[in-house]
């Protein structure tokens, strides 16, 4: 029999939250064990940071938008059931916190005053606070010069010309013009999925042929930036979208991606070298049963003894969260309490699902938006308000009270909230 | 006058009796307010059946429909699949009461007279499975069942049928249009000139003449006709049903719902479907939905004998109106599955005339009495029909897809997910790929689809909108509810029907939006987890 590992946090939950979570609380001072059963759902993410929509109207020109601190807030304003309003003055960490997380992860260019606009591979833009430096050139409010959208020659989930014709929407706010060229890939796979060409490029040469071949394409065109399809390189220490960069003389970017996704991967494989790098222990495996934190808990084969515990579980992806029936929280058995708007209702978890739902897909959705309801202090409240234990807190996801995957706000509330929660947990160690 | 004659309803009886009036020589107009199969035929079981359930009150239904299983299979024999079915014998407690074994004796009767219709249909005659039997065939089954006796019976992806109708009537000088409504009719001194229609996409409107109109807009009919003065009473009934995201059991399973009513479980294409109900509806058949209860009633019943259902994902639910014939009194599962041909003279519009009732597996019988009439209401001599002789597009051959494999670059289970919806047509779809290996793309691993596919229905399938693909080639239907197929597939449409960016941003949305009615009341297990990913990977948190 070996002896517990004892820690002074344990975190539950390998995403984004969960390593923000960690790695503060190691910051501060506290020996962090963290516990996931799989990587976590960032590595479906976009690949960027999204803070808050900052939306500044239909027609408003982009640089009306607003930077992501004050769109966090105005978010707050507006959504009184979402986390950034929860956590009440503790909002205004979130420079903190954000600087936090792209020291952490040096694939990431740091946030700005303002946000970053990025092209999706419809030829759409979303506001970002942090993009990973592949996606960085690709900021509509930053090019110097028209886009060009490079397509692949004989790959067709890459729509060039409908990217840039999107973009040209853009445009009329103040973006850049675009258009769209296509280039050959410098292999043969013309079915090739995202993961498949991301790997490709990462080969000796081949980004280097890449880069090239944009480069011919685009000489005398006076392109400001090439935008590529995201799918220039699986490992981020192959460093392929630089490659590309230097070998077309001109700088290149990805877009935002959908699923499956490249750039995402790249985030969750970079949160995992700087919980290595951090000193943070990794247990891969569930949580046995229901505990609480100062109890000894086993995950595959370990006991584990820590006296405050982060649950960063996530939401139905990351497997924070469950419905058979009705909504369940499987790790701990806490209640399913907070959801965004008033059709909700007090008996949340046991509603069915269509009552929790509009018919609007594109309007906010309880059953979408549900989670842990917590004090303004991230401690997760019971069925009468009252917190569950001092030193048990959550982050991210498996907060209720915002949609993650939709609203915009997801990783910017995971960052925030792994942040505050990674710290307190670790609170008075030091 | 334009047209001999104008068909309101692009589901099967519409497409149906075009392609008959078609074949005849009638000069045909046929108008679909949205697209082929949206109503009742799209939405029935996917059964080309021989109504067993009708042989006590509709003997003359079951006959007509297994005749014309027979003949369906010969004109599109690769868009038929057996369903070789199981009704378990089941008692409520241990040992079957003297009670329940006559009950078991009786459906042996029962199966065994039915038996007599099956080499109508190619159908296999029923067998009698002893309980060691049962339980090796589906050994999901709940214990403690007696046995069972089979019964054969044949699915078809219903869309596809009523698109191959309309096709053919096209081929024989039709002139469709889908997504354009029959406003009214226009009728002078008692007697159809014609219709008023409007393009819903392009907003245009105009008046297309002819002596008949076909009105076979199923549930919308009462509506239509009532606009001229006409009656076509209608009990309506909604069915719901669900579909789960993998064929769950090897053979179809009959089950008994809470209120004794009879319902199924059964493996279809590559998913297993669960129906269904029949509840009078009286709402606006453009509002149809499905409720919490009518899900949890569907689930509860097939649980009763397969109870590992409940843990099965359950990918959408989805309904339309069966057609019933008017009457009061009886109860909805206890009404005529007759069909009946309404002639509007009585009502002062002569020159209508309006079907309703009838089954999916009997449209060809109803669509050929349908052009007899409206040969007579033309004043014209009734010529014959041959549509069960003439094989439906793509039916005339059903290629092997293994061998297709061998020929074009494409994997067997490709091929034969084409050869599935396409049959003899798929060599087409194939060379384009020979021609141009990036249309090999496949776009969606659940169903298949080949970017090939994608584009030959934008070009030849009578495509409009993006949604049109869900029936043509099940485009975001499947379990992953359009995550890896739905932007490409925009992207592909787009380009091929040349549509503006706008355009296509708004043609996934309403892709999605379509998708999103279906799962809303199912969405629990590993299906909410798909929804989050889904919803997170289109987009919804651009700037607007």
């Amino acid at each position: 029999v070996t002896a517990p590992l004892e820690a002074d946090v344990l975190v539950v939950g390998g995403g984004m939250a969960g390593a923000v979570a960690a790695l503060a609380a190691r910051e501060a001072g506290a020996r962090v064990v963290l516990v996931r059963r799989s990587p976590g759902a960032t590595a479906l993410s976009s690949g960027a940071v999204g803070v808050a929509p900052g939306a500044a109207g239909r027609d408003a020109p982009l640089a009306a938008l607003r930077g992501p601190v004050e769109a966090a807030q105005a978010h707050a304003l507006r959504h009184p059931d979402h986390p950034y309003a929860v956590v009440g003055a503790a909002l205004g960490a979130l420079p903190e916190a954000l600087a936090f997380a792209a020291r952490a992860l040096p694939l990431l260019v740091p946030a700005l005053d303002r946000p970053r606009v990025l092209a999706t591979p419809l030829g759409g833009a979303a506001a970002a606070a942090l993009c990973q430096r592949s996606q960085a050139s690709g900021d509509l409010l930053a090019a110097r010069g028209p886009v060009a959208v490079c397509g692949f020659r004989g790959h067709l989930a890459f729509d060039a010309g409908l990217v840039a014709a999107g973009l040209a929407r853009t445009a009329r706010r103040g973006g850049p013009e675009a258009f769209a060229v296509e280039v050959d890939l410098p292999f043969d796979d013309p079915a090739a999925r995202p993961h498949e060409l991301a790997r490709g490029l990462d080969a000796p040469g081949a980004a280097e042929r890449l880069g090239e071949a944009v480069g011919a394409a685009l000489r005398g065109r006076g392109a400001g930036v090439a935008l590529m399809a995201p799918v220039l390189g699986l490992d981020g220490a192959a460093r392929a979208a630089e490659r590309v960069a230097a070998a077309a003389g001109l700088a290149v970017a990805e877009t935002l991606s959908d699923v499956p996704s490249v750039p995402g991967l790249r985030l969750q494989a970079a949160l995992e070298a700087a919980l290595r790098a951090g000193g943070v222990e990794v247990v891969t495996g569930a949580l046995a049963g229901p505990a609480i934190p100062g109890a000894l808990v086993e995950v595959a084969g370990r006991v584990i003894r820590a006296r405050a515990w982060v649950l960063a579980s996530g939401r139905y992806v990351g497997g924070g969260l469950a419905r058979r029936g009705t909504l369940r929280e499987p790790a701990l058995g806490l209640a399913v309490q907070a959801a965004e708007g008033r059709e909700a209702g007090v008996h949340l978890a046991l509603r069915p699902a269509a009552s929790l739902t509009v018919r609007d897909r594109r309007a906010p959705q309880p059953l979408l938006s549900a989670g842990l309801r917590v004090d303004a202090r991230l401690r997760p409240l019971d069925d009468g308000g009252r917190p569950v234990h001092p030193r048990l807190l959550a982050a991210g996801a498996v907060v209720g009270g915002h949609e993650q995957a939709t609203d915009g706000t997801g990783l910017g509330v995971a960052i925030l909230t792994g942040w505050l929660a990674g710290r307190a947990a670790a609170g008075g160690i030091a | 006058m334009d047209y001999d004659v104008i068909i309101v309803g692009g589901g099967v009886n519409g497409t149906g009796t075009a392609r008959d009036c078609a074949m005849r020589g009638l000069r045909v107009l046929l108008l679909e307010k949205a697209d082929f199969g949206v109503g009742a035929s799209g939405n029935s079981s996917g059964m080309i059946h021989g109504g067993i359930r009708y042989m006590l009150s509709d003997r003359h239904v079951t006959e007509l429909a297994c005749r014309d299983s027979g003949y369906i299979q010969r004109i599109a024999p690769h868009l038929l699949f057996r369903i070789p079915f199981l009704m378990p014998f089941a008692s409520r407690k241990e040992g079957a009461t003297l009670r329940e074994k006559a009950v078991f004796y009786a459906t042996e009767v029962y199966v065994g007279t039915y038996d007599l219709y099956q080499p109508l249909k190619r159908g296999k005659p029923s067998t009698r499975l002893d309980a060691e039997e049962l339980y090796a065939l589906e050994p999901g089954l709940r214990p403690g069942l007696h046995g069972a006796v089979t019964l054969d019976e044949w699915g078809i992806d219903a869309f596809r049928l009523c698109l191959l109708n309309a096709l053919a009537a096209r081929g024989h000088g039709a002139e469709l249009r889908t997504w354009t409504e029959a406003r009214r009719l226009l009728v002078e001194g008692g007697r159809v000139r014609g219709v008023r229609w409007r393009d819903a996409l392009t907003g245009e409107e105009g008046e297309a003449r002819a002596p008949v109109v076909f009105n076979a807009s199923g549930a919308w009919s009462p509506a239509f006709a009532r606009r001229a003065g006409a009656e076509v009473p209608m009990r309506p009934g909604k069915g719901v049903h669900l579909t789960l995201d993998r064929r769950y059991s090897s053979y179809g399973v009959i089950c008994s719902a809470v209120d004794g009513r009879q319902m199924f479980l059964m493996p279809h294409e590559n998913e297993s479907i669960i129906g269904t109900t029949d509840d009078d509806y009286y709402g606006d058949p453009d509002d149809l939905e499905a409720t919490h209860d009518e899900v949890e009633y569907l689930v509860e019943g097939v649980a009763s004998l397969v109870p590992g259902v409940r843990d099965a994902r359950v990918t959408r639910a989805w309904c339309g109106l069966r057609t019933t014939l008017y009457a009061y009194g009886p109860t909805e599962d206890a009404l005529s599955r007759e069909h009946q041909l309404l002639d509007g003279a009585g009502d002062g519009v002569a020159g209508l005339l309006s079907l309703i009732g009838g089954k999916l597996a009997s449209y060809r019988a109803q669509s050929q009495e349908a052009t007899d009439r409206i040969e007579q209401l033309l004043g014209r001599p009734v010529t014959p029909c041959r549509t069960h002789e003439v094989p439906l597009p793509g039916g005339d051959e059903v290629p092997d897809p293994v061998a297709l494999a061998r020929e074009f670059p494409v994997a067997p289970p490709v091929a034969a997910r084409l050869v599935y919806r396409h049959g003899s047509r798929s060599r087409e779809i194939l060379a384009m790929v020979r021609e141009d290996p990036r249309l090999g793309l496949v776009l969606c691993r659940d169903e298949a689809i080949l970017a090939a596919e994608v584009v030959y229905c934008c070009r030849r399938e009578e495509v409009r909108r993006l949604q049109d693909l869900r029936r043509r080639c099940r485009l975001a239907v499947g379990g992953c509810g359009g995550l890896d197929c739905a932007r490409v597939g925009a992207q592909l449409a787009g380009r091929t029907l040349s549509w503006t960016a706008d355009q296509v941003h708004a043609e996934l949305a309403d892709l999605l939006d379509q998708g999103w009615r279906d799962r809303r009341p199912v969405l629990d297990g590993a299906q909410l987890a798909q929804e989050e990913l889904l919803r997170g990977a289109h987009g919804l948190s651009e700037l607007t």
